[in-house]
């Protein structure tokens, strides 16, 4: 019988979106004009197009994000263990520092990443040309 | 309670998808999203099992088969950058300087 | 959630002593960082390459001290368990842990000259020894949890070792194809464990064995996850039906993570094949599950697939990463036979196996550095390419002479004897079959792997050899070193087949 409930929240789902794009179709003027078209850039006048190239440095930094930033899911066992762990009677260096060697070879791979330039954000030529020829202009 | 067989008919389902994706796509970004659905199809079998069996050895797993995926998927993007500065593309099929 | 904490505490001194070739190699790869963090512009290509030849052969000294020990073998206690079961150290492990770190410490001798120009050989150095690290912690797991997460350990360094030569074509497509089979074949691994998971309720593998004969009517589950998790195990050892990858990668990658990825990576995949199926998947025999047939199949397919396709080509380089592919023909009888008979004959079948693998790391990482010797001096790819070129390097042109009979199976080198061990021990479990596609396959091998001495020795040199440079001192070194020692595993085979033979039968006591 639950799943009765289930259908009929889907049903009502599906229907309150349909009904308002109906009810409003029916109600609104229709008033076409070229103005409504364009692409909405806060008011200003749209300029270039839509697919901008974006420099690699962002994919760089974008996947030394993503690495690091899943490996928080590895603490989150041994963030729900580490109370019971410590009243249970489990020493330090038994519920502490497997984690803190996780994290230094974390950062030791940070630290090597940095140094070796993979974060660091070079000034590339095209990027300063466009810059000087907006600022001419 | 949902009976097991319905999560086991779930994760086939997004499986297969995950497979047909692979089999059809040529595009080397929409392969590692399929990729990626196989892995999840893996761990909605590991969580739902988890508690199925009533201990915590799928969902602490499913939580390395997560962090492994995004470890992949951070190596996959890299080698899809390296060949699309020598390919010009990313089509996986185009890149055939030796016999397939 | 005292879950969580089951079994005993973990003294970390001991669990740091019963993993120490493992330990040793993952410090060097952090100190390797830790020398190009602190210098980041000096590129220090020789202090490196020490540093990190010191670290595998320290590894495969204490690996070698442990097997000598018995450290984890039944005569001192048995195997060592770890991490709540999940870490099982024994002969088997440090086994292949020897045979692992051999092959690194050649390839890193060999890098050294190889990568001579390169801009930044410390990401080299420190992916090698990170995946030889999972390759250790590969051996040792005794769990689908650790199986799972090591063998992605050692797969990810791979790819980006394959597609090292960032601005090398071949190089790069080579690592996306590997990528590609990789990351489905991966994707299979996990989606078996699951499955095997949700038919047993447990990931550690005596506990599935227990398990797997009350799985009822999850039968069918539990199958369709062992077939996964064999394909799994197929995609790292380069067998049929995973084995597209191998003719591509082997033949784009640098020479030396060829000669890598085809010894110790497929030695590494087959540690895990017998370790999850002698342990977790026996006795899912007796409920129908007949995994030793698919072996054997994929054996059979294996070997003549792998062999035919050696015999048809023109380049020395894809000759060899499809003989690559018939050797783990050979080493999946291992895996086949060991479904029937007493613990005794599949203890020496498997054993069997295992030696072939440890003198094939040799042989064929020496073949593979002789090729990166030969990509260096800038000589073709091709047989013709090769004529000639004893003349100018006598020393080498033996070494990979005796590298090809060897792998052929002539009765001069340790390959023969490897080899006549296994079809002994197929013959003996009843899969005479297995024996017999073998021994035709490995005289068909012969015709193709005397190709390459004919052009070395018997042929006049068609191009200018005359630009070959004088030998690069590590990589010549590697490749007579590999040489020697698969000379000497003819008279040296006892040692290595009892060992082997040992380790095997603590699987099945």
């Amino acid at each position: 019988m639950s799943w009765l409930a289930i259908g009929a929240l889907a049903l009502v789902g599906i229907a309150i979106p349909l009904a308002m794009i109906v009810v409003s179709a029916l109600l609104r003027p229709a008033v076409p004009e070229s103005g409504k078209k364009t692409t909405y850039e806060s008011g200003e006048i749209p300029t270039g197009s839509g697919r901008v190239q974006l420099n690699i440095q962002y994919y760089m930094v974008a996947l030394l994000f993503v690495v690091f930033d899943i490996e928080t899911v590895m603490v989150f066992p041994w963030a729900v263990m580490y109370r019971s762990a410590l009243e249970a009677g489990v020493p330090l260096s038994q519920a502490l520092l497997p984690l803190l060697a996780f994290i230094g070879i974390l950062v030791v791979g940070l630290v090597w990443a940095w140094r070796v330039g993979a974060v660091q954000w070079t000034r590339s030529i095209r990027a300063a040309t466009q810059k000087t020829e907006r600022q001419n202009t | 309670m949902v009976p097991p067989e319905y999560y086991l008919v779930l994760s086939a389902a997004i499986f297969c998808i995950g497979l047909f994706g692979i089999l059809t796509r040529r595009n080397a970004l929409y392969f590692l999203m399929s990729a990626e659905l196989m892995l999840n199809a893996a761990v909605i079998n590991l969580v739902a099992f988890s508690f199925q069996w009533g201990n915590l050895t799928g969902q602490t797993f499913a939580l390395f088969v997560i962090a492994l995926a995004a470890a992949e998927v951070a190596v996959g993007i890299g080698i899809v950058l390296v060949l699309y500065r020598n390919f010009g593309e990313i089509d996986v099929l185009n890149a055939d300087s030796m016999r397939w | 959630m005292s879950l969580l904490l089951q079994g005993t505490a973990t003294d970390w001194v001991f669990s740091v002593r019963a993993l120490l070739p493992v330990v040793l190699l993952a410090l060097t790869g952090l100190v390797v960082f830790g020398i190009n963090s602190l210098r980041p512009d000096g590129r220090d290509n020789k202090l490196l390459a020490l540093t990190s030849i010191a670290g595998t052969l320290s590894a495969l000294g204490v690996a070698i001290w442990y097997l000598l020990a018995g450290t984890g073998q039944p005569t001192h206690g048995g195997a060592i368990s770890l991490f709540s079961g999940a870490i099982i150290v024994d002969g088997l492990g440090l086994f292949f842990t020897a045979i692992f770190t051999s092959v690194a410490t050649l390839v890193i001798a060999a890098s050294y000259d190889y990568f001579e120009t390169d801009a930044n050989p410390a990401s080299f150095y420190s992916l090698l020894l990170l995946a030889t690290t999972a390759m250790g912690l590969m051996a040792v797991s005794n769990s689908l949890a650790t199986v799972f997460v090591s063998l992605e350990m050692a797969s990810l360094p791979s790819y980006a070792l394959v597609a090292y030569l960032k601005d090398n074509r071949g190089s790069v497509e080579a690592g996306l194809k590997y990528f590609l089979i990789g990351a489905v074949s991966s994707a299979v691994l996990a989606f078996g464990i699951s499955l095997v998971y949700a038919a047993t309720g447990s990931l550690l593998l005596p506990d599935i064995a227990a398990q797997i004969g009350s799985v009822g009517d999850l039968n069918g589950v539990l199958g369709v996850g062992i077939v996964m998790v064999a394909g799994g195990v197929a995609f790292k050892t380069a067998s049929v039906p995973f084995h597209f990858w191998a003719p591509e990668a082997y033949e784009g990658a640098p020479a030396p993570v060829s000669a890598f990825l085809s010894s110790a990576s497929k030695a590494a995949g087959f540690a895990v094949g017998f370790r999850v199926f002698a342990t977790a998947f026996q006795p899912a025999l007796d409920i129908g599950i007949d995994w030793g047939l698919l072996f054997g199949i994929l054996a059979v397919v294996t070997m003549v697939l792998g062999n035919f396709a050696a015999a048809t080509q023109t380049e020395v380089k894809r000759m060899l990463a499809y003989s690559s592919i018939g050797h783990a023909g050979y080493a999946l009888i291992g895996l086949a036979a060991i479904t029937a008979g007493a613990s005794a004959t599949n203890a020496t079948v498997m054993g069997a196996a295992m030696a072939h693998l440890f003198v094939y790391g040799f042989m064929n990482t020496g073949a593979f550095l002789f090729i990166a010797m030969v990509e260096r001096w800038g000589v073709g790819r091709t047989f013709e390419d090769y004529a000639g070129l004893a003349e100018r390097a006598p020393m080498a042109s033996l070494a990979m002479a005796v590298f090809m009979f060897s792998l052929a199976g002539l009765p001069l080198f340790g390959g023969f004897l490897s080899k006549y061990v296994l079809f002994l021990g197929a013959i003996n479990a009843g899969f005479w079959w297995l024996a017999a596609v073998g021994a035709v396959t490995s005289a068909l091998s012969l015709f193709y792997y005397s190709r390459v001495v004919k052009a070395l020795w018997l042929e006049d040199a068609t191009t200018d050899l005359d630009a070959i440079g004088d030998a690069p001192t590590g990589l010549y070194a590697a490749v007579i070193v590999a040489g020697v020692v698969t000379v000497l595993l003819l008279p040296g085979f006892g040692p290595v087949i009892e060992t082997a033979e040992a380790a095997a039968a603590a699987l099945f006591a």
